[in-house]
């Protein structure tokens, strides 16, 4: 149940994006594999080892092979950022630095530094301090005329949707009239070595909702949001209409079958929206690769729409699963195919699993209409987030 | 606008969460988990009164994962390699998965990394936006030896919680002033009383 207030808050608007993945650096990159249904997923001698249960891993451009950056999430974030307030700049130096916030969401900040600080290898004051995920922001902040409310989140690989929402929020009550949000995870040997041990990893590539999945692949992206009051953002902008999140208080590193928890948090975002469930226009999922999840999600989605289900595909084929900066970029990727009216595909996907969407959308196509888009993420400890926009 | 009541707070250190026994697999848990859902625990709540859909969870942490990041990457080189289950609490909001759980809490959660990260502000907005009727805020505090040398923090290692309620009896009602959780919890609740 929402509030009576919900009507006098102001709405927001995403005022500029900015991001750097896998297919590239900024969102013509970003645009042209949407087109293309391309995949930035390649083998990286990084992680060519026994320890590793795959190399194929969605790296950003001057991140991988070759590259001895002490501070990659610095780096990432700070170009994203740098491309999202270019994108706002007129609607951004129209507002005073201490009514502009920043959310930071990320799960693993510079673990870099950390690895290095085992191996005893050289690592900067700044790569060290960038360990911490709140002076990180807090560093994007002081460097990006931020002085407003400055928020690190974390919520596994929901961090992303709920920054966003965090960010909408500080508007809405009034904290500040634009908010950067940004989204950040590097690869590390760390995050691979774990989700490797987990035997997580589809050897293969990830191929979502495909009918031989078998894990995900790791990416790694910056990503940003300029959030900002909508009356501040020319039309025809895309708007945050609802959103809603939930636990399946079922187990940390797996979902429940039936999809009940992330089907709460749909529905509390088309409660929020106040939308039927028709009115959903595309469904952006979680689409990790990963047996049980994409199952899940394919039960929550008929539990929310029924033989109804919207055309629905997964971004994890093209950029990896990059974390906490996962719901950022693919809310970024959302945006840039309803300004397009492009539906996107499901790059990697061959032959669509059983039980999944019959309206699974495998090559991206152009439509008349792509009015709301529902995006979806999910993560370990039972975290689910929704998240609808409007476009118009 | 409607007072909102703190029904009950909790202060646990180190010493407590080692000593506690909460089902088997506390004890596998990783110091923060374990911390922070001893602090939910001597909150004392009757979860079963209330629709589980309808109670946020609002987690703050001043060091987030780096205490079980150093011990998970400290076994890199084991045979096998690394832990896959302390992979799992490689997560600054690996205590939010536990908390829920074990409470079988369906509600939304947030999870905010660092210092004054004004946690109870946002458990307060939570319940005030009628996405949440009640909330738990627990404020973890934990920096091992080893973490400290590597960044600038002491050491510490306690959690407080908080639970946020829109009515009904309780310790206090919220006021204005009431900015951060260790602090309420503190006050409400001295630290040789929760134990």
């Amino acid at each position: 149940m929402v509030d009576s207030t919900q009507a006098s808050r102001p709405a927001v608007s995403i005022a500029g994006c900015g991001a750097i993945t896998a297919v590239g650096c900024g969102l013509d990159a970003l645009r042209s594999a949407l087109r293309a249904n391309a995949s930035g997923l390649r083998p990286c001698d990084r992680f060519n080892s026994p320890r590793f249960q795959s190399n194929i891993v969605g790296s950003a451009p001057g991140n991988g092979d070759g590259a001895d950056l002490d501070d990659p999430a610095w780096r990432l974030a700070a170009d994203a950022l740098r491309q999202a307030r270019e994108q706002a700049r007129d609607i951004v130096a129209a507002i005073p630095a201490e009514r502009i916030g920043l959310v930071l969401s990320s799960t693993k900040a510079n673990i870099e530094a950390l690895e290095r600080h085992a191996a005893n290898r050289p690592c900067s004051d700044a790569a060290r301090r960038h360990l911490r995920a709140d002076l990180l922001a807090a560093d994007l902040a002081a460097t990006h005329g931020a002085k407003g409310p400055v928020q690190c989140v974390s919520v596994a690989c929901v961090s992303g949707l709920v920054a966003v929402q965090q960010g909408a929020k500080l508007i809405e009550r009034g904290a500040a009239d634009a908010v950067l949000v940004v989204g950040v995870d590097h690869l590390s040997a760390f995050v691979v070595a774990g989700f490797s041990a987990l035997k997580a990893m589809d050897p293969t590539g990830c191929r979502p909702f495909d009918r031989d999945r078998r894990g995900l692949s790791p990416g790694e992206a910056g990503a940003a949001i300029v959030l900002a009051r909508a009356d501040r953002v020319p039309p025809p902008a895309i708007t945050l209409r609802g959103w809603g999140g939930s636990n399946d208080a079922n187990h940390m590193t797996g979902p429940t079958r039936d999809g009940s928890g992330l089907a709460q948090a749909i529905r509390a975002a088309l409660e929020m929206a106040e939308l039927p469930p028709a009115q959903i226009d595309y469904v952006n999922a979680h689409g990790t690769g990963t047996p049980y999840n994409d199952a899940m999600e394919s039960a929550a989605l008929r539990a929310v729409f029924g033989q109804r289900c919207p055309p629905t595909s997964g971004s994890k084929g093209m950029l990896g699963h990059t974390l906490g900066a996962a719901g950022v970029v693919e809310t970024i990727l959302c945006a840039v195919a309803m300004q397009e009216r492009w539906l996107p595909g499901t790059p990697r996907l061959n032959v669509a699993a059983d039980g999944a969407p019959a309206s699974l959308v495998l090559q991206p196509r152009s439509v008349a209409r792509l009015d709301h888009v529902l995006k979806l993420n999910t993560g370990f400890g039972g975290v689910n987030g929704a998240l609808i926009l409007r476009h118009g | 606008m409607d007072k909102l009541v703190v029904a009950a707070a909790s202060v646990v250190s180190e010493a407590d969460a080692r000593a506690a026994r909460l089902g088997t697999r506390f004890g596998r848990l990783d110091l923060s988990s374990r911390l922070a859902l001893l602090a939910v625990e001597a909150l004392g709540v009757d979860f079963d009164a209330l629709p589980r859909d309808r109670v946020g969870i609002c987690l703050a942490t001043r060091a987030g994962s780096l205490p079980t990041d150093i011990d998970y990457w400290n076994g890199r080189d084991a045979p096998g390699g690394p832990s896959p289950t302390l992979f799992a609490y490689t997560l600054p909001s690996a205590a939010i998965g536990e908390i829920a759980i074990r409470h079988r809490l369906t509600g939304p959660s947030l999870c905010l990394v660092g210092e004054n990260t004004g946690a109870l502000a946002e458990a307060v907005l939570l319940i005030r936006r009628g996405e949440v009727e009640a909330c738990l805020c627990v404020e973890c505090n934990l920096v091992t030896p080893a973490l400290a040398r590597m960044i600038q923090l002491p050491p510490a290692a306690r959690a407080c919680a908080l639970f946020l309620q829109r009515s009904g009896d309780g310790l206090r009602a919220l006021r204005e002033n009431d900015r951060d959780v260790e602090s309420l919890c503190v006050l409400l609740c001295p630290p040789k009383s929760a134990t």
